[in-house]
């Protein structure tokens, strides 16, 4: 198991319960959607699960390590085996785009020369191979979003956690983005998506986890022909 | 930007000011430490060249004739437990002492000069300066004993005071130049703070992070201290230099221009290797607190 969830609920201060008794699991080599209204909170929900948030209730595992008893330099670890595509992109603005996606294959050791060839071989593959020498702000949203897709998958992660990754790409671009997480997700790597995106949902017709008024809905959608 | 730096730590305005602080103390270091040897040294020779503990003074007018005087004083001494050598000051160096105070012009030949007896002590074995004393006033009344040890501890305890301050301060430059690089990092890691949360992220550990600031505080540590070590070895040779010229010897030993040449060698690597671990402390404090 990738992930156990166990009636997780959390609350920004005193602010209104943004998700509450929430559980689900998340297999290995499974091919999840999170879905839900903008502020349903998916993206808290997706925090909870790369460790950048800490839930005020209930109980997450990843990996079998109960995120709340673990030891704090466990913490890098867990997420060395977590890719994830921000919502903002995250991407540094001091290097360049084959440095940016390179980057977590540096964190865990690889030289620079194999890390940039990965990289390169990868950022052509998104259409980017004229931009390896570019910096982010120089960058489109749709190319950004590109290379930092490029940066979450390049570790062939275990679990891939994906926020609204077509949000800024155009639907050819968004098809070939989802066919990549298949690939990806085909070689056992688990695929947690949120998105709104509806032509997306109802062209990959994989589980979907509907957020709605701060409780967890599951459904399947029926695979219709592409 | 090179590969093995991922913060933009290069032109962090939060650090630009550390490389003129470490200069201005590796600079004040390296001389005080300089200083330092240059006072232990010159306590070891002047404590090597003192043989004289005791002077006494056997007066050319006494009840006793002078010659008898002399040689009765003589033989008490050779008795005395403790005395290790007897030297008799020669009339030209008594000359040489009283025209140095009373001047060129004097005439010394018309004063009743006394008799000087210096006497070295064996400071293992004990000594009797009251048994000294009392058998010196049988043989006469007029004879004096002065006792240079109080006078040498004196000095010896002023040495030593200064010593220990100039190696308090060396070491008080050193500590502050670490807290500088301490704060300097932790203001660094709050500049950096976005870019260190997704180094985060993206699954890099404290050390990974830490290590981006050793190399960056050991970077600028080796450029800077060797600047202020240079600066310290152009500000020795000038004193050295002007001392050499007004006759004063600098140079005390060889050994002394060994250590010195040392100090201003490695003064660079322990500065910077300092800085290294103190950026390094301040990184995982914060990163695993």
């Amino acid at each position: 198991m990738i992930a156990e969830l166990l009636g997780v609920g959390h609350q920004y201060q005193d602010g209104p319960e943004v998700f509450k008794g929430v559980s689900f699991n998340i297999e290995k080599g499974s091919f999840r959607f999170l879905t839900g209204l903008s502020g349903s909170g998916k993206s808290s929900l997706l925090k909870v699960l790369y460790l950048g948030l800490k839930p005020r209730w209930g109980s997450v595992k990843l990996f079998g390590e109960d995120t709340f008893k673990m030891k704090p330099t466990l913490v890098p670890l867990l997420r060395q085996k977590i890719g994830v595509v921000f919502q903002e992109f995250n991407l540094l603005d001091h290097l360049t785009v084959i440095d940016n996606v390179s980057l977590p294959l540096r964190v865990r050791g690889v030289d620079e020369k194999r890390s940039h060839k990965h990289a390169g071989e990868l950022l052509n593959w998104v259409g980017l191979g004229d931009c390896l020498k570019a910096y982010p702000p120089s960058l489109s949203g749709g190319q950004k979003q590109r290379a930092a897709i490029a940066r979450a998958i390049i570790t062939r992660p275990q679990l891939l956690l994906a926020d609204e990754p077509t949000g800024n790409v155009d639907d050819e671009m968004a098809t070939k983005l989802l066919c990549l997480f298949e690939e990806l997700n085909k070689t056992g790597t688990a695929v947690l998506i949120a998105t709104h995106n509806q032509r997306i949902l109802k062209k990959f017709p994989y589980l979907q986890l509907t957020l709605k008024d701060g409780t967890l809905l599951q459904q399947q959608l029926e695979k219709k022909a592409s | 930007m090179k590969k093995d730096q991922d913060l933009p730590l290069k032109n962090d305005i939060a650090a630009r000011f550390v490389p003129k602080i470490v200069i201005l103390m590796v600079y004040l270091g390296t001389l005080c430490f300089t200083f330092t040897f240059f006072l232990i040294h010159s306590t070891r020779i002047w404590e090597e060249k003192l043989t004289t503990d005791l002077s006494i003074e056997v007066p050319l007018f006494s009840e006793v004739p002078s010659p008898n005087l002399q040689t009765q004083v003589f033989d008490l001494l050779k008795r005395t437990p403790g005395v290790a050598n007897i030297d008799i000051v020669s009339q030209t160096e008594m000359k040489t002492l009283f025209h140095s105070l009373l001047g060129e012009d004097t005439n010394i030949e018309a004063f009743p000069l006394p008799t000087i007896i210096d006497v070295g002590l064996n400071r293992n074995e004990s000594f009797d300066i009251k048994g000294l004393e009392f058998h010196l006033k049988n043989i006469s009344a007029t004879i004096q004993i002065v006792d240079h040890r109080s006078w040498h501890g004196q000095v010896s305890n002023l040495l030593f005071t200064g010593i220990s301050l100039a190696l308090l301060l060396t070491f008080l430059i050193l500590f502050s130049t670490l807290v500088t690089t301490f704060f300097a990092t932790r203001t660094s890691l709050l500049i950096h703070r976005e870019v260190i949360e997704v180094l985060s992220l993206i699954g890099a550990t404290p050390i990974y992070i830490a290590k981006q600031f050793q190399r960056n505080a050991f970077k600028q540590g080796i450029i800077a201290s060797s600047i202020g070590s240079l600066l310290g070895l152009c500000t020795f040779l000038g004193i050295t230099f002007l001392f050499e010229n007004a006759g004063l010897p600098f140079i005390v030993s060889e050994t002394f221009i060994f250590e010195a040449a040392l100090i201003f060698i490695i003064a660079p690597f322990i500065t910077s290797f300092f800085m290294m671990i103190s950026a390094r402390a301040a990184v995982m404090k914060a990163l695993c607190s």
